[in-house]
């Protein structure tokens, strides 16, 4: 239950952030140019976006995090799997534990150092330039984002260990297309 | 020393098999920890501030526009204006489908996407057409990893990405600033029509040669109604190229412009997918962003880390020392690059190469955008050989043939590809004419 909780989370967050770092940016540019239409000029000008690209910036390195987080969980980080894919089971298996438990370990470490740095700086006044909002709620990503992909590390190895089964992502997957079906027929070779 | 130790640990942890954003982000802290002082909290800082650019978050935005038209109903608009143009020359289908793949690949910026939206249409067709199933397979698969070298690339923003803090010197002692995103786009065009084209040509000739059938011609009617509706699409490209080029927006503006009008194209124009598909979409764009931001990050500290020990410096005096002139120096580079295109995919090869490439490159006269622009055909070629040619698995998926069977059917079309290679390297012009005569050079 509260793994669900937690999974659902994980993805409302990335998907909201970046459908609202596009139509922020899309605003800003939208912006700019009806500034120059002379009937909206006194509406739009008194509405200041400066801080739209700062905003951006913030809500992609958030998803950066957190959708490393996810894409452990979905498999979409490859390495260089051309050598442990030579090897015979039991070494096989040992190795991939072993990346995957380097894997938490380092985001473990970089969790940790980045807590250590959020602290340090929540004694501050530190704010951001153009949003001025507390600098250590912005930075608060790397601690929370690393312990989380420290976790779906630990979670991954955990079910390799029980399953055999590593997650997988299918980079080849496209909408409308069924791989199953008879193709439709091209133009003109039906004649 | 110390860079053996490096490159020593970098490729010991990558052979494990562990993404290569830890495998970075490991050798950097294994290598802080234990030989240098470099304070720890500078590497948490990096952690933030490494992504902390707008010009990187094109990223993102280009990938959500991709992922919009990534859908099959767009792949038969383009194959069907692509038959309607080409259909009734020799090798009709096959030089459609080069066709297609260039234009798909273009909006969709996935390699493996483009091989199967494309592919698993045009395979059968061709094949119930009388073609050989190696001959399409040859052509779907070195075609559609086209959508790298077309603007708008992703590859090439992680180029700009990669090479933006490096310090180079030219042969002349003068500081050389890298590559922009737009410069690099319009240094694509050419090559990318030229790589096309060649595609095209080996196509042809196989088909002549061999007599494979021909399709009716399209009357100039079908044509023109083929074109309005494959046009949506293809104005993301005139968008992104036109707008940076006029300076309306910068690169990463365009980025944005354009994966909104991709949304509205796909949700309201062409209606190939609904507003609840769309939670889908940004997931995925999101979950692909965050794996190339992520590797981003770790390989700013591992170039960080390089820069602080002066490694592409030393580099750089080493070859100048023993009398490497550019045309080895870039003869190396593409061997270098299509060794490592054996092991890698193509945005984790260039964030580690480039940083080191850049610096000596420049230091051999070679202009910045000329070696962007030949990492990306490279790139290119690593995705249709094996053993990790992406492209091979995915269209050995579709055309259900064997990887070693298919290595032999693209054999034609990928010497057309390493011939084309050796062009751009050494005929710097072809990446630089089109920048140059537009003045962005």
């Amino acid at each position: 239950m509260f793994m669900k909780i937690l999974d659902r989370l994980e993805e409302i967050l990335i998907a909201t952030l970046m459908a609202l770092a596009t139509v922020i940016i899309f605003i800003a540019v939208a912006h700019r140019y009806l500034l120059g239409v002379s009937w909206l000029y006194p509406i739009l000008f008194p509405i200041n976006l400066s801080w739209a690209q700062e905003l951006c910036i913030f809500m992609f390195v958030w998803v950066a995090k957190f959708g490393a987080a996810y894409g452990v969980r979905t498999g979409i980080h490859v390495g260089v799997d051309v050598v442990v894919n030579q090897l015979k089971p039991p070494w096989r298996n040992i190795v991939i534990t072993f990346g995957l438990l380097c894997g938490a370990f380092f985001t473990f470490v970089i969790g940790t150092m980045g807590a250590k740095f959020v602290y340090g700086l929540m004694y501050t006044d530190q704010v951001t330039p153009d949003l001025e909002i507390p600098s250590w709620f912005v930075y608060l990503c790397i601690p929370l984002g690393s312990y989380l992909m420290c976790f779906r590390f630990l979670q991954v190895a955990y079910s390799y260990w029980r399953t055999g089964e590593l997650p997988h992502h299918d980079a080849s997957h496209v909408e409308g297309i069924d791989l199953d079906e008879p193709p439709p027929v091209v133009r003109g070779v039906a004649q | 020393m110390s860079s053996a130790f490096i490159f020593g640990l970098l490729i010991v942890f990558m052979l494990t098999g562990m993404p290569i954003s830890i495998a970075l982000g490991l050798t950097v802290l294994t290598f802080i920890f234990t030989m240098t002082e470099i304070p720890t909290e500078s590497v948490a800082l990096k952690l933030f501030t490494g992504i902390d650019n707008f010009e990187i978050m094109a990223i993102p935005f280009f990938i959500l526009a991709g992922n919009f038209l990534t859908h099959g109903g767009v792949a038969r608009r383009m194959i069907n204006f692509a038959t309607s143009m080409v259909g009734h020359w020799y090798g009709g289908l096959g030089l459609a489908g080069v066709m297609a793949c260039a234009l798909f690949a273009a909006i969709s910026g996935s390699s493996p996407a483009t091989v199967i939206a494309i592919g698993s249409i045009m395979l059968p067709a061709m094949v119930a057409q009388g073609f050989p199933k190696r001959f399409g397979a040859g052509v779907i698969t070195t075609s559609g990893a086209l959508g790298i070298l077309i603007p708008p690339s992703i590859v090439m923003v992680i180029y700009c990405v990669a090479t933006g803090g490096s310090i180079a010197l030219d042969p002349s002692g003068h500081r050389v600033s890298s590559a922009s995103v737009g410069q690099m786009f319009m240094a694509g065009v050419i090559p990318g029509l030229m790589l096309a084209t060649l595609l095209g040509v080996t196509t042809f000739y196989r088909a002549w040669k061999n007599d494979y059938p021909r399709l009716p011609k399209a009357t100039f009617a079908e044509r023109v109604t083929a074109f309005r509706k494959c046009v949506w699409g293809l104005l993301l490209i005139v968008i992104v190229l036109g707008g940076i080029y006029a300076g309306l927006f910068t690169p990463t503006e365009a980025a944005a412009v354009s994966a909104v009008y991709a949304f509205v194209i796909a949700v309201f124009v062409y209606r190939d997918m609904s507003l609840k598909d769309v939670p889908k979409v940004l997931l995925g764009s999101a979950n692909m962003s965050a794996m190339i931001l992520y590797i981003i990050t770790n390989a700013v500290l591992f170039s960080f880390l390089m820069a602080n020990e002066n490694i592409p410096q030393q580099i750089t005096s080493w070859i100048t020392s023993i009398g490497v002139n550019w045309v080895v120096f870039l003869l190396i580079v593409n061997i270098v690059l299509l060794a490592a295109g054996n092991f890698m995919e193509a945005s984790s090869i260039v964030l580690i190469m480039a940083p080191i490439l850049f610096p000596v490159a420049v230091s051999l006269g070679i202009h910045p955008v000329h070696l962007g622009i030949l990492m990306v055909v490279n790139m290119e070629v690593g995705m249709c050989h094996p053993p990790v040619g992406l492209n091979l698995y995915v269209a050995s998926g579709i055309a259900k043939m064997g990887i070693t069977e298919l290595t032999v059917a693209v054999w034609p079309w990928l010497m057309t590809m390493l011939i084309f290679l050796v062009m751009v390297t050494y005929i710097p012009e072809i990446s630089l004419w089109l920048p140059r005569m537009l003045g962005m050079l």
